[in-house]
């Protein structure tokens, strides 16, 4: 260590005071110059993170022209989107979201009673199993679907047919409802993980208390459990609705071939599907959206304000699990009849379809192994490979390193400028990712001519990162809240450095986290679609994209084969997470 | 081991004084207590002292070395302060075991390994841990925390050791020994230490010395059983226990000889002769304490001690190693704690009574 430069109390009054130490202790224990640099740098990436595609955004809802070329100020966008058809997309939007969001609520408080509270046999895997369909990318079962509930030759019907005889479709998935079930699969498992722990971690003291008290079951469920649970039903449901209004994938597969438009195609089709790509349409219509979901975040505040999320004391308490009797049976098969439907039915699909000639047609001598060489000869199929690769590393490492750091500073220090760096991480939240790729689009096309990112695979990586920071900030921020205050003090009056107690006290505690969050975003790059499609080029395709353009194509035998290799690395990786990171969490 | 000085300590959060001018020298090798009850500044002195707060006026020092001087600005970080701290929840870190803990600090300061090796060994056979060194720390109970905690604070022999209520988790038994453990341990190896706690049962078993706080202020140091038994004022006197505070008027006061003047003092129905650490002029309003230990009641009329009141028993608890006796007398309801074999009617007229050396009178 360092000599000690205390110093007596007569040789202080005479030489100037200076703080010992070197320039970094000095930087990150008083207040400094390198500090407010650090400030400086922080403030500067999260400002071109998201402060600045959200202003290129309002320049570019004024701006006549696309982006880069002379044009003139008006207010032609705004006035665009002010149709009596922009208002049956409105509609559409919140009406879709409403309902998905209701029927995903109850299902999955019903699946998150059953998991935490009962006595349902294999909890634990079915918990593993239910939440799995959250981690494959949406774009997947989405197509899946299209091929199982197609309403001519999707397998379903084609079952259907062959039982009743008739000529009818039972299912059609290029609908209304095929939109609402094909976003429900991913509610349901969301809402479940963001619910379970609450179920799980009450006290069952206020449960038993109520009944000491004269309360019956269903009195202590409605008067007790359920009020308990209300601040975080609230907040689910408005978090699901949010969701629900940027939802892309869904809309983009099921509802636009039935004319079902709601405000992200809107955006997607503007810009891409017409003869002249109406950029100053889908610029206003993304910060009209944009200003929609401000009052949507303001209303989900105001009404959770002051409103505490915990009905847990942090004490390690065995939930009261409620004896089903033979009803288990019934809980279970719930559970696994969800996983059949949202796992097994789209990836059955998948396999049926990469192994035959032809999709639709599912006879012997169709069966053939060409799609798999077809892809595996592609060489934009393994450029696509390596893209995603390298953004879901570098992002995914990205992203939780700048949420580490945003969220150490606004919870662990008091220094100035750590509420205005955690609100500007925050932005994003409010942002569908294809706004957010309409504001890129922009911000990268108006930077100064030796900064090339327009068009090229950094252009994705800024992009995931934006969007990754508010749920890195998130999870990074509730493990800082964790650790009590204690362990980091304790080390720096045993003698180690700020720097010494953030490595060997604050990384080495909080690395589960980060890593937990490090896979939670590198899933969002490998499913992302809405700004990639706004901001990929020839070259910095992903997977999603290469699937979306062989869909396109009518290529749903080699979308089948991709298809099924991501669900394989999903697969992997979703166990890797839970074998290895789980075991070490639970060792601490 | 060095000692510890604060002048003029001050501390505000804001508007708010949380420290108000603290002068305190505590002597090498000494043990000192900061009681108080909670919000009165105690905890934050004693964080300012470890570097964990910077005080807003005075100065501090740790031996000859000042280590924060708020005019000068001159300020020593936590870690070049050379101090061992135990935390009130122990801050054991759980991803180390109990030997990493231990060896923290000696890590941190490049010790090579074979010293480490060795006082690390030294520092838990000292608190009886050295069979648990391979133990992860989670897997811990709360007494073994705590001495893994005074073993890490111990290890690299610190100028001062800082306990900031190291019992206040444990459970009553447990407590008591570890407390009695941990004095034994202080004055074998002659430590420095600084020690904070709500408790006044625990200040006063392990202290040298007691300093009383109160609102940010210093309101008596001194000695546990000068403080329990000659309060320099009301407030001190209320704080130890449930003493008898009744009001009288100076009737007489001279000097009792040695360093404690003698008064007769008059109460409402009652008089008698009690001491005082100043002198009082005659008519003075002060409070005389009695603490119910020695307090004795006997047969209504029966005087032979030097105070004495009459009344009548109102009500008596049986509390196992005493009994609670209330006596409701003109003047008020006295509290006695008498011996639980002592059988006691209720509604019976009885006498209070209390020698002089009991009685201690403060001003008002």
């Amino acid at each position: 260590m360092t000599i000690i430069h205390n110093r007596p109390l007569d040789d202080i009054a005479e030489t100037a005071p200076t703080i010992a130490g070197n320039a970094f202790t000095r930087a990150f224990s008083g207040g400094s110059l390198w500090r407010l640099i650090g400030m400086l740098v922080l403030i500067l990436i999260l400002g071109f993170l998201t402060i600045y595609p959200l202003a290129m955004l309002l320049y570019g809802s004024l701006h006549s022209t696309p982006p880069g070329m002379a044009g003139e100020f008006n207010l032609n966008g705004y006035r665009s989107i002010m149709t009596t058809q922009n208002l049956i997309v409105l509609a559409n939007t919140i009406g879709i979201s409403l309902a998905k969001t209701i029927p995903s609520l109850t299902i999955a408080v019903f699946l998150a009673w059953i998991v935490a509270r009962t006595d349902t046999p294999f909890r634990g895997t079915l918990e593993v199993l239910i939440t799995l369909p959250f981690f494959i990318p949406p774009i997947l079962t989405a197509m899946a679907w299209g091929m199982l509930a197609n309403p001519q030759v999707g397998v379903i019907n084609m079952v259907w047919r062959w039982l009743t005889g008739g000529t009818d479709p039972l299912v059609n998935i290029y609908s209304y409802g095929g939109v609402i079930w094909h976003m429900c699969q991913y509610s349901i498992p969301f809402l479940f993980l963001f619910m379970v722990d609450a179920f799980r971690a009450m006290d069952p003291s206020l449960e038993e208390s109520s009944r000491m008290c004269g309360a019956s079951r269903w009195t202590t469920f409605r008067k007790i459990t359920l009020l308990l649970m209300l601040p975080v039903l609230t907040s689910s449901f408005m978090l699901s609705f949010i969701k629900g209004i940027e939802t892309f994938e869904s809309a983009l597969f099921f509802g636009l071939p039935a004319g079902i438009k709601v405000i992200t195609t809107d955006i997607y089709e503007s810009i891409n599907h017409r003869a002249t790509p109406d950029y100053q349409y889908a610029t206003s219509l993304s910060f009209a959206i944009m200003g929609l979901m401000f009052l949507l975040v303001i209303w989900q505040w105001w009404m959770l304000r002051g409103k505490s999320f915990q009905t847990v004391t942090g004490k390690g308490f065995r939930p009261s699990v409620m004896e089903l009797g033979p009803w288990r049976w019934v809980t279970f098969a719930f559970c696994v009849l969800f996983f059949f439907v949202t796992v097994v039915l789209p990836i059955g699909q998948l396999m049926l379809g990469s192994f035959f000639r032809f999709f639709g047609f599912y006879t012997y001598d169709m069966l053939t192994l060409e799609h798999y060489r077809s892809v595996f000869a592609n060489s934009e199929f393994w450029r696509a490979v390596r893209n995603t690769m390298m953004l879901g590393l570098l992002g995914a490492t990205a992203t939780m390193a700048l949420g580490a750091i945003v969220a150490y500073i606004s919870v662990r220090t008091r220094w100035r400028g750590r509420n205005l760096i955690d609100s500007m991480a925050w932005l994003p939240w409010m942002m569908p990712g294809m706004v957010l790729g309409v504001g890129f689009l922009w911000a990268f096309a108006m930077l100064p001519g030796p900064i090339p990112i327009y068009g090229t695979i950094w252009a994705l990586l800024l992009a995931y990162i934006a969007l990754g920071t508010p749920v890195s900030v998130r999870v990074m921020t509730g493990a800082y809240h964790q650790l009590s205050y204690d362990l980091e003090e304790c080390s720096r009056v045993h003698g180690a450095s700020w720097f010494q107690t953030m490595w060997r006290i604050m990384v080495a505690l909080a690395w589960p986290a980060f890593a937990v969050g490090w896979v939670l975003t590198f899933f969002g790059i490998m499913r992302e679609l809405s700004a990639s499609i706004l901001l990929y080029s020839v070259g910095s395709e992903t997977l999603a994209v290469v699937l979306m353009k062989l869909w396109a194509n009518g290529n749903a035998e080699q979308v089948s084969v991709i298809g099924l290799m991501m669900m394989l690395l999903v697969i992997v990786f979703r166990w890797v997470q839970l074998s290895f990171i789980k075991a070490r969490i639970s060792k601490l | 081991m060095a000692s510890v000085t604060l002048e003029n300590v001050s501390r505000m959060y804001g508007a708010i004084t949380a420290v108000d001018n603290v002068n305190l020298k505590i002597k090498s090798g000494e043990f000192v207590t900061l009681l108080g009850p909670s919000g009165c500044g105690k905890t934050t002195t004693l964080r300012m002292v470890a570097g964990l707060e910077k005080n807003t006026g005075g100065r501090i020092a740790i031996g000859d070395n000042v280590v924060s001087d708020s005019e000068k600005g001159y300020f020593v970080p936590s870690e070049r302060r050379r101090l061992g701290m135990v935390f009130q929840s122990y801050a054991i870190w759980p991803h180390m075991t109990v030997f990493d803990n231990v060896a923290y600090p000696l890590r941190i300061r490049r010790r090579p390994d074979k010293e480490i090796q060795d006082r690390v060994m030294n520092a838990l056979r000292l608190v009886e841990m050295e069979q648990y060194a391979e133990r992860p720390s989670p897997a811990l109970s709360g007494g073994q925390q705590q001495r893994v905690a005074i073993a890490r604070a111990l290890v690299f022999e610190p100028e001062v050791l800082l306990l900031d209520e190291p019992l206040s988790n444990l459970d009553a038994r447990l407590r008591t020994q570890m407390g009695d453990d941990f004095r034994a341990l202080q004055q074998r190896l002659k430590i420095t230490a600084l020690y904070v706690t709500h408790d006044q049962a625990e200040a006063m078993a392990l202290s040298d010395r007691v300093v009383v706080m109160h609102g940010g202020r210093i309101l008596q140091v001194g000695a546990p059983e000068e403080i329990y038994r000659r309060p320099e004022n009301r407030q001190v006197a209320a704080f130890f226990g449930t003493p008898n505070l009744l009001n009288a008027t100076v009737k007489d006061c001279r000097p009792n000889g040695g360093q404690y003047y003698k008064l007769s003092v008059e109460g409402q129905g009652w008089s008698g002769d009690c001491h005082a650490a100043t002198e009082m002029p005659k008519g003075a309003d002060v409070t005389v304490m009695v603490r119910p230990e020695n307090l004795h009641v006997r047969d209504a009329g029966q005087v032979n001690g030097d105070l004495s009141w009459s009344g009548e028993v109102s009500q008596a608890i049986f509390r196992g190693s005493h009994r609670s006796i209330m006596v409701k007398t003109p003047a008020q309801t006295l509290h006695v704690e008498a011996s639980s074999l002592s059988n006691v009617d209720i509604g019976r007229p009885v006498t209070v009574a209390a020698p002089v050396e009991a009685a201690w009178a403060v001003r008002n």
